[in-house]
C-alpha cells in the first residue's frame, strides 16, 4: 500500500503525555490514513483514552507533535470531519429531555447559522444517519428509555450526522449485549468498506473484530503497531501487553 | 381581578415578573442540566454586594447588582475550569464570601433598612419604571443571546467534550451562559428576591423534567410553569397582602410537587 505518499488524518510524532510527573504515554509516533479500519488495544490505564483526548485536543500533550489533516490541532477547524464517540457514550443519563432525533441533531449543530432553522440538507444528514444505525423508528423515543445496544446505535448516528470522514469510538459497548455487539461491528466495518469512513476503534475485543481491521495499535504507555494483525498477533504479545498470561481463544470461523 | 391594574405599581410589577419568569426558566433549564443549579442561589447572593454598595455609596443598586454578579459568574467558571476544586465546593465558598461582604459593606454604610430587605425577599410594590426599563434592555439581549446559542448550549449540556470536538466553541459558550445566568439573576432580585429567585431558576425546569418530554417541550413546559407561577404568586400577593417573592416561590414549588405526584414512575 503507498500509504506514505498520502497526507494522514492523524499524524503523530514522538508524543509524552505525563500528569504529575507521571508518564501516561511515552514516545508514540504514528500516522491514521483516510479509509483505514484501525483498532486499538491494551490493559486498562495503559493510556488508550488518553491517546484519543490528546488527538482530539481534549487533552495537551507534555511533548512531541500532533497533526490533523496536515494541520495543528490549534489551527484545525473542520471538526464535523471527525465523529468522536466517547466510553461513556451509552450512560446517558436518564433525566435527559431529548428524543432521539434531538441526539442525533446535536450531530449537524456546529454546521447551523444562528437564528436558522434546519435546511433539507441537514434534515437529510440526520434522517440519513439515522437510517444507517437503524435507529429511525426510535426517533421520537427519549434516550433515557432506550436499552444499551439502542443507545449505542443513537451515539454513532449522532457522529455520523456531521457527514464525518473518520469515527472514533472508544470502547462504546459499556452495557450492551452481545447480539447487539456483533450487529455493531458488522454496521461499523459496513461504514468502513461502503460509505470510506475511517474508523477508529478502542476494544477489547479484538478476536471478534480481527477480519475487520486494517492494523491494530497496542498502547501501553508506549505503542505497537501491527500491520497485519490476523498474523503477528501472539500470545507472546498479547502477554507482554497486557502483563499476564494470556490465551488467544481462535475463533474456528477464522481458521483456514 | 383587573382592579390590581388600575394601580400602576401593579402594570409594572406583572410586565417586570414575566420578563423575569421567562428568562429565568429558559435560562434556567440549561443551568439545571449542567448540574449548576447552585449556581443561581451563589449569584444571586453576589448580586447582594452590588445592591449592597449601590445602596452605600449611592448608585443604582440594579445596575450594581448586574455588575458584581457578572464579575462573580466569572470567577466560578474560571475557577471551575482551571483548578481542580469541586465545582458545588466553589460555590458555596463564593455564596459565603459574598453574604459577607454584602453585609459588610451595609453595616459600616448604615444601610440596613427596608430597602435592602426588598431585595432579600422581592416586593412588587418597589419596581419602578426606570427598573422595567432596565429589565426590558438586558433581558432582550439575554433571550437573543440564549435563542441564538440554544442548540450549542444544549449540546454543551449533554456532553461537554463531544461539543468541543465537533468545533463547538465551548469555552467561549460557557462564559456567555454564565455571564446572562449573572445579568437575568440581577435583574430578577427586585421582584422575587435574592433569597428565592433560584427557585424560580431551578424549579420550572425539574418539574418540567418531570414529563419526560423532548428538549423543545422541556423548555416549553418550563416557561410555563414559571409565567403561571408569577402571575399566580403576584394576584395572590396583591389580594392577600403576602410578600410576592414568597408567593411565587410557593406557586412554583406546588406546581412542582403535582408535577412530581402524576409522572410517578
Amino acid at each position: 500500500m503507498s500509504l506514505k505518499f498520502k497526507v494522514p488524518i492523524f499524524d503523530v510524532k514522538n508524543l509524552n503525555f505525563s500528569v504529575r510527573g507521571q508518564e501516561i504515554l511515552s514516545n508514540i509516533s504514528l500516522e491514521i490514513f483516510n479509509g483505514e479500519y484501525v483498532a486499538i488495544i491494551g490493559p486498562n490505564g495503559g493510556g488508550k483514552t488518553t491517546l484519543i483526548r490528546l488527538l482530539l485536543g481534549l487533552d495537551k500533550p507534555t511533548d512531541g507533535k500532533i497533526k490533523l489533516y496536515g494541520k495543528k490541532i490549534k489551527n484545525f477547524k473542520e471538526w464535523h470531519k471527525i465523529g468522536y464517540v466517547p466510553q461513556r457514550a451509552s450512560l446517558v443519563d436518564e433525566n435527559f429531555p431529548a428524543t432521539v432525533e434531538d441526539i442525533v441533531k446535536m450531530g449537524r449543530t456546529s454546521k447551523l447559522s444562528f437564528f436558522k432553522g434546519m435546511s433539507e440538507e441537514d434534515k437529510n444528514a440526520v434522517k440519513d444517519a439515522m437510517i444507517k444505525m437503524d435507529v429511525l423508528d426510535l426517533k421520537d423515543k427519549m434516550v433515557g428509555t432506550l436499552s444499551g445496544g439502542q443507545r449505542q446505535r443513537v451515539m454513532i448516528a449522532r457522529a455520523l450526522a456531521s457527514s464525518p470522514e473518520i469515527l472514533i469510538l472508544d470502547e462504546p459497548n459499556t452495557g450492551v449485549d452481545m447480539v447487539s455487539q456483533k450487529r455493531f461491528y458488522a454496521l461499523l466495518a459496513k461504514l468502513n468498506k461502503d460509505e470510506n469512513i475511517t474508523i477508529v476503534f478502542i476494544t477489547h475485543d479484538i478476536g471478534v473484530i480481527a477480519d475487520d481491521i486494517g492494523r491494530l495499535f497496542t498502547i501501553n504507555q508506549k505503542a505497537t503497531i501491527c500491520n497485519n494483525p490476523k498474523e503477528t498477533l501472539s500470545c507472546e504479545d498479547m502477554s507482554e501487553l497486557y502483563g499476564i498470561e494470556a490465551h488467544l481463544i481462535h475463533n474456528h470461523k477464522h481458521e483456514h | 381581578m383587573l382592579e390590581m391594574f388600575e394601580y400602576e405599581f401593579m402594570q409594572r410589577a406583572f410586565i417586570a415578573g414575566i420578563l423575569i419568569a421567562t428568562l429565568a426558566s429558559i435560562s434556567g433549564t440549561y443551568i439545571v442540566l449542567r448540574r449548576y443549579s447552585l449556581m443561581s442561589e451563589t449569584l444571586a447572593h453576589s448580586a447582594l454586594v452590588g445592591v449592597a454598595v449601590g445602596l452605600v455609596a449611592g448608585y443604582n443598586p440594579l445596575w450594581m447588582a448586574v455588575i458584581v454578579a457578572v464579575i462573580s459568574a466569572w470567577l466560578i467558571e474560571y475557577l471551575r475550569s482551571s483548578f481542580s476544586i469541586y465545582s458545588d465546593a466553589i460555590l458555596s465558598i463564593l455564596l459565603s464570601g459574598s453574604l459577607a461582604i454584602a453585609i459588610i459593606i451595609v453595616s459600616l454604610g448604615g444601610a440596613f433598612n427596608n430597602s435592602l430587605f426588598s431585595y432579600l425577599f422581592g416586593s412588587i410594590l418597589s419596581v419602578s419604571s426606570e427598573d422595567v426599563l432596565t429589565i426590558l434592555i438586558f433581558g432582550s439581549v439575554s433571550l437573543a443571546l440564549l435563542i441564538a446559542f440554544s442548540r450549542d448550549l444544549y449540546f454543551i449540556a449533554y456532553d461537554e467534550e463531544v461539543a468541543k470536538t465537533s468545533g463547538i466553541r465551548v469555552k467561549f459558550l460557557n462564559y456567555l451562559l454564565v455571564t446572562v445566568v449573572a445579568i437575568i439573576i440581577a435583574l430578577s432580585i427586585r421582584v422575587v428576591g435574592s433569597l428565592l429567585i433560584g427557585a424560580l431558576m431551578v424549579i420550572p425546569t425539574v418539574a418540567a423534567l418531570q414529563y419526560r418530554v423532548g428538549f423543545l417541550n422541556t423548555v416549553l413546559i418550563s416557561l410555563f410553569i414559571a409565567l403561571f407561577s408569577v402571575i399566580a404568586g403576584m394576584t395572590f400577593s396583591f389580594y392577600f397582602s403576602l410578600p410576592s417573592g414568597a408567593t411565587i416561590v410557593l406557586c412554583v414549588i406546588s406546581i412542582f410537587i403535582i408535577s412530581l405526584v402524576i409522572n410517578k414512575k
